[in-house]
């Protein structure tokens, strides 16, 4: 299992469709920084082949003022929850 | 990576060639034979015909990719321009001793090889 | 190559950013070129307008900085042989894999993802 991170919005740069053909049935995705925006109902149809498997980091949501308005099939974790993710994969790949 | 940093100056007959702190020539443009010669001696080195063919490989590769090239592409340029014999690592660690690819692009007037430690 | 096998390696380098304009090509390139300075079995992938990178006819940007067309040219140097191109990119640009300055393998959007999982390391440009 790879975990993939995403930090640009799907709103300002495509880069997330590149993350998404990328994924595997079992990769999860964590949407860190401007990516959290992905996280809003407006946004979070652009993740949907892999709504099971999304992530968003509390602290950039909270930094933004989202925690309350995320979607909420999106998995919310903080700090050591993204350590955790990335102790269960294999490798880690980032998109920007 | 080419620095601009003036450390010293290599005295090559009149003129006063300008080298960065590891030996790197600070103008590219500067190089002649005779700085290449006057680099080797100062390190003690003799060029022969071996090393000046070489040397010529190293300008050929720097003159098509921009790049002064790391060990191993070193191998293979030298392979393909001078033969297989001649295109072994063993062989150049003869020629240039200590770090091949490092002291034949200093004497070959090119920069310092980016893609090797 | 099997066409059904995913290629392997030690090390994936995606480039999704096109020539001049940032330095994240040159950034990928430089980081393929070390890992494979160093032993490594390096691929290239190329995606979105990273494509563009493999355009006949580059030359240097407008106040003489270099380019990347010469770096590329080396890369079969350093033994990076495996370059692969995104279908989903090529339809997008309009290119064909043959008019590129370096023979690529096109890939399907598809197998991209058991691409990335077939080498030890993936790193994105």
């Amino acid at each position: 299992m790879i975990l993939h991170i995403l930090n640009r919005a799907p709103g300002t740069s495509l880069v997330y469709r590149e993350a998404l053909a990328g994924m595997g049935p079992e990769d999860r995705l964590l949407l860190i920084e401007d990516g959290v925006n992905g996280a809003l109902p407006s946004q979070v149809r652009h993740f949907e082949p892999v709504s099971n498997r999304l992530f968003a980091l509390r602290e950039d949501l909270a930094s933004r003022g989202l925690v309350g308005r995320c979607d909420e099939t999106v998995q919310v974790v903080d700090i050591d929850g993204f350590v955790e993710l990335t102790e269960e994969a294999d490798k880690t790949v980032s998109w920007f | 990576m080419a620095t601009t940093e003036i450390h010293r100056y290599l005295r090559v007959g009149e003129r006063r060639i300008a080298l960065d702190p590891e030996g790197y020539l600070v103008t590219l443009d500067d190089w002649t034979p005779e700085v290449a010669s006057a680099l080797a001696q100062e390190e003690g080195r003799t060029l022969t015909e071996e090393h000046w063919e070489v040397i010529a490989v190293l300008r050929d590769f720097y003159a098509r990719f921009e790049s002064a090239p790391a060990m191993r592409p070193l191998v293979k340029a030298v392979g393909q321009a001078l033969g297989p014999e001649k295109g072994r690592s063993l062989y150049l660690m003869k020629l240039f001793p200590d770090s091949p690819a490092k002291v034949a692009a200093r004497l070959a007037g090119l920069p310092k090889p980016t893609h090797c430690l | 190559m099997d066409r059904h096998a995913a290629p392997r390696g030690d090390l994936l380098v995606i480039l999704r950013h096109p020539p001049h304009g940032t330095s994240w090509l040159r950034d990928g390139l430089d980081a393929a070129l070390v890992a494979a300075a160093f032993g490594q079995t390096v691929s290239l992938l190329f995606q979105g307008d990273g494509l563009l990178a493999l355009l006949d006819g580059q030359g240097r940007g407008a106040l003489g900085q270099k380019g990347t067309a010469a770096t590329l040219e080396m890369l079969s140097l350093y033994d990076i042989d495996a370059l692969f191109a995104d279908t989903e990119a090529l339809a997008r640009l309009e290119l064909r894999a043959d008019e590129l300055m370096l023979p690529v393998v096109p890939v399907d959007t598809t197998r991209i993802a058991a691409m990335l999982a077939s080498h030890r390391q993936v790193l994105v440009f």
